[in-house]
């Protein structure tokens, strides 16, 4: 789409788990954009589900510094982009060994039947489409930087709540 | 041009045979049909008749999908479940959230026909290309003397299938031990606690002995233009997230559907004590304010949602202590106000054990409140009751028989039956607080505080429900939506509850709209309230999605809608039904409310009907579609057939 992204500052997914209600949305953003199929099987984020509990939780790949799939990869089709910090893919470079399968700790990194290729997350050229659709906040785009104040803030309004509530009148009957 | 939004095949299944076909999704029924409701209305018209028994193998469970489900349109994640209904004997349908109706399109499969009957138990299991037929047996109770044994319950047989194929990602949707029993209301389950609940689809699924069907599906969808689509569901977003954003932030986004309790509640038309009257003081206690603040604990959602309804409910109380997936507004009226059942908690475990066994929290919560309320007139005693105290408000007999229901075993084997057959054995004058129309309980409405609720509830295919053509306009006052759609002129009478002018039309209107909700298949709850989207933004999103030119006209969608409307009309029609049918009990004509906003109100649905006969070209006497209105939906087959 010729996107020309300049980065300022290093950029991250946060990924607050608490706030996913499993809408998968992601998974079909994520697709979209790279296949133009809404197909979850080939979505390099996937939404894991504990029905039960009620928990929800996106995993994807979390462009780790000193990546283990990158030191996995025998032919140097993964690598970490200094500048902006992505773990980069290679398809070109790639032979398909999948040890960066293995080496994943994290299970950020999948693989395609249809293309005999990995999936892994390239913040879609720096404007990641799970994060675009999140309706609830679950996936954010923020600076690497500060993504700790924005989850702060995130817990803090929580606390407000809390603290309202506590405060609030006791209503009559409860 | 390739056809998108189709998977392009669907399935057969013959269950007494145990073979499997694939085959081409017919272009003519895609294109007459749509999809979804579509499909099966005329898979159900062509392989089904009126000789047909429900729980034989005869009867057909048609499991369907739409062009739009799983794509990325807002809430377009259910999938419908289509058979004549062992509850009422006619058309019967019901549809279900979560995630199991895309995971079929993505596994390449437009909808499934499931025939026969299983020597033993099975489960379907549909793995991409690969469909097989599995023992079920370890799964299924059995039956010692009389008594009922085992059988799994949705959510063990959810997770041991999970576990059998390894791998948690399967979708599984799955009948209780009440589909087993063939307990007339059962419903199926999927993805833990989303029910396709009405008219007994899970006793179709378990005369057939199939327990359940798992899938996995790595293909996706596609649609036909790519942008042009995407630029639909983005302004799809808009409007839900900016023009609808702050209604749907406060109430359903919220609270879930537990918001009406309150709001409807205070319209006078919440049903208390077995529909005797549309106003609880108590309303409070089991309403979406106090499970919000006391009880919630985890927001959920569908596939592809924006809304997000779902949620959890934590309760710290023995013996109901849990973590449950939130009732919605109909099971907080059916086990809650309608039996006076002021223990939400209590409610919530109801509405979970319905869940666990597998049946529709309506049916089963209003045939309930039937038998209160034959007790509180001494029509019922101990020695048939098993014992149990059925008082109003006695929320442990309630529970209790919630189980004994699912097992059919004492007092449940009656409420296994249904309102209205459980009223015409036992006789005696119980027939009278039957609420049900044509053998379906009547939905959490009620046409003496919201008129056309009450035609809603008299027309309605499968009998008294809402979602078939419930009108939120009155609901909310949606005065512009209104005079959009209508035209200025009519405002005043559409968002006035009582009045019955133009109302025949709308609910017609709001029928056909719905049908085509059902065929695409997206939410209710954002073309019925709120009224988000209308035949224009279907349209476009159909013809986007499937790359089919005609559908991009409004007209034409709704002229597929109508005829799906009057196809399965006619499905009835067969079935013998006619204008005497369309009818309410005597409660809701004749007895004016007794309490609350809407007190001294009837329904007035005399004043309503032929309106909405003429509207959908419909034979006033008779009540069959009108011969010219089926050859006018290219159904001239049918014409003069039927009087």
């Amino acid at each position: 789409m010729g996107w020309e992204v300049v980065f300022v500052a290093q950029m991250m997914l946060l990924i607050t788990p608490e706030l996913c209600t499993g809408c998968r949305l992601c998974e079909g953003a994520c697709s979209f954009h790279h296949y133009r199929v809404i197909q979850p099987s080939r979505s390099r984020i996937t939404v894991v589900k504990f029905e039960d509990r009620g928990l929800d939780v996106p995993v994807t790949c979390l462009q780790c510094d000193d990546a283990p799939c990158v030191a996995a990869c025998p032919t140097s089709a993964l690598w970490k982009d200094e500048e902006s910090g992505l773990v980069v893919y290679e398809a070109e470079r790639c032979i398909g060994c999948k040890s960066c399968i293995t080496a994943c700790p994290f299970g950020g990194v999948g693989w395609d039947a249809e293309t005999n290729s990995i999936l892994k997350c390239d913040w879609c050229g720096g404007d990641p489409q799970c994060a675009r659709i999140c309706p609830t906040g679950a996936i954010k785009w923020v600076r690497a930087d500060q993504a700790d104040d924005t989850k702060r803030r995130m817990v803090a309004l929580r606390m407000q709540e809390v603290a309202q509530n506590l405060m609030a009148p006791k209503r009559a009957g409860v | 041009m390739e056809l998108g939004g189709y998977a392009g095949r669907y399935l057969r299944v013959d269950l007494s045979s145990g073979k499997v076909w694939v085959k081409e999704t017919p272009k003519e029924l895609i294109r007459n049909y749509l999809g979804g409701l579509g499909f099966a209305v005329k898979i159900l018209w062509d392989e089904v008749d009126e000789h047909t028994d429900p729980l034989g193998p005869d009867n057909r469970l048609v499991i369907s999908t739409g062009p739009l489900t799983g794509t990325m349109f807002p809430a377009a994640g259910r999938y419908q479940v289509n058979a004549k209904s062992p509850l009422t004997g006619i058309w019967g349908h019901a549809n279900a959230g979560g995630f199991f109706g895309p995971e079929l399109k993505f596994a390449g499969y437009d909808f499934i026909v499931i025939q026969g009957r299983a020597e033993r138990p099975v489960y379907l299991v549909i793995d991409d290309d690969l469909v097989e037929l599995r023992d079920a047996s370890h799964l299924w109770g059995e039956e010692r003397n009389g008594r009922f044994y085992g059988g799994k319950t949705t959510f063990e047989t959810i997770q041991m299938i999970r576990e059998e194929l390894g791998d948690e990602t399967f979708k599984v949707a799955a009948i209780g031990p009440a589909g087993e029993n063939t307990v007339r209301f059962a419903s199926i389950i999927n993805d833990l606690g989303n029910a396709a609940g009405r008219t007994g689809m899970g006793a179709v699924m378990g005369s057939k002995r199939l327990k359940a069907i798992a899938v996995r599906g790595s293909r996706g969808v596609r649609v036909a233009k790519p942008e042009l689509f995407m630029e639909v569901v983005d302004d799809a977003y808009r409007k839900l997230l900016v023009d609808w954003g702050d209604a749907l932030k406060e109430t359903l986004t919220k609270y879930g559907t537990p918001n009406l309790v309150e709001a409807i509640n205070a319209m006078g038309r919440m049903p208390v004590k077995n529909h005797w009257t549309g106003y609880w003081e108590k309303a409070h206690l089991i309403g979406g304010e106090r499970i919000r603040e006391e009880f919630r604990v985890k927001q959920a959602s569908c596939f592809g949602c924006l809304v997000q309804c779902k949620y959890f409910v934590r309760s710290r109380k023995e013996p109901y202590a849990g973590i449950y997936k939130g009732p919605e507004y109909e099971a907080l009226v059916s086990f809650g106000s309608s039996l006076l059942v002021e223990d939400v908690e209590a409610v919530f475990y109801a509405n979970h054990l319905a869940d666990l066994y597998g049946m529709d929290s309506i049916s089963l919560g209003m045939t309930i409140a039937w038998a209160m309320e034959s007790w509180e007139h001494g029509l019922l005693t101990k020695e048939e009751t098993g014992g149990l105290d059925l008082s109003w408000g006695n929320a442990e007999a309630m529970v209790e028989l919630v189980k004994k229901t699912a097992f059919r075993e004492g007092f449940g084997n009656m409420i296994a039956e249904g309102s209205k057959r459980a009223s015409e054995i036992i006789g005696r004058g119980t027939e009278r607080f039957a609420m049900h129309v044509k053998g379906n309980e009547i939905s959490a409405q009620d046409g003496r505080a919201h008129q056309s609720s009450g035609l809603t509830h008299a027309t309605a295919a499968r009998g008294a429900d809402h979602l078939t053509s419930l009108s939120c306009l009155e609901e909310r006052g949606y005065e512009q939506v209104a005079a959009e759609r209508y035209g200025a002129d009519k405002v005043k009478d559409l968002v006035d509850p009582q009045s019955t002018r133009y109302k025949g039309w709308l609910v017609w209107d709001l029928e056909m709209l719905y049908a085509l909700g059902n065929s695409l298949i997206i939410c209710w709850y954002e073309v019925g309230w709120p009224p988000v989207f209308y035949y224009p933004d279907m349209a476009r999103a159909a013809a986007a999605a499937t790359g089919i030119a005609e559908f991009g006209d409004p007209n034409e969608v709704k002229r597929i809608a109508k005829r799906i409307a009057i196809h399965r009309r006619m499905f009835n029609v067969r079935e013998g039904l006619r204008r005497k049918d369309d009818t309410l009990p005597d409660r809701f004509l004749k007895e004016p409310m007794p309490t609350g906003p809407a007190k001294g109100h009837v329904c007035r649905l005399h004043e309503m009907l032929d309106d909405y006969y003429e509207a959908a070209g419909i034979d006033k006497e008779t009540g069959v579609p009108k011969d010219e209105t089926l050859r006018e939906l290219g159904l001239g087959e049918l014409a003069g057939r039927w009087r």
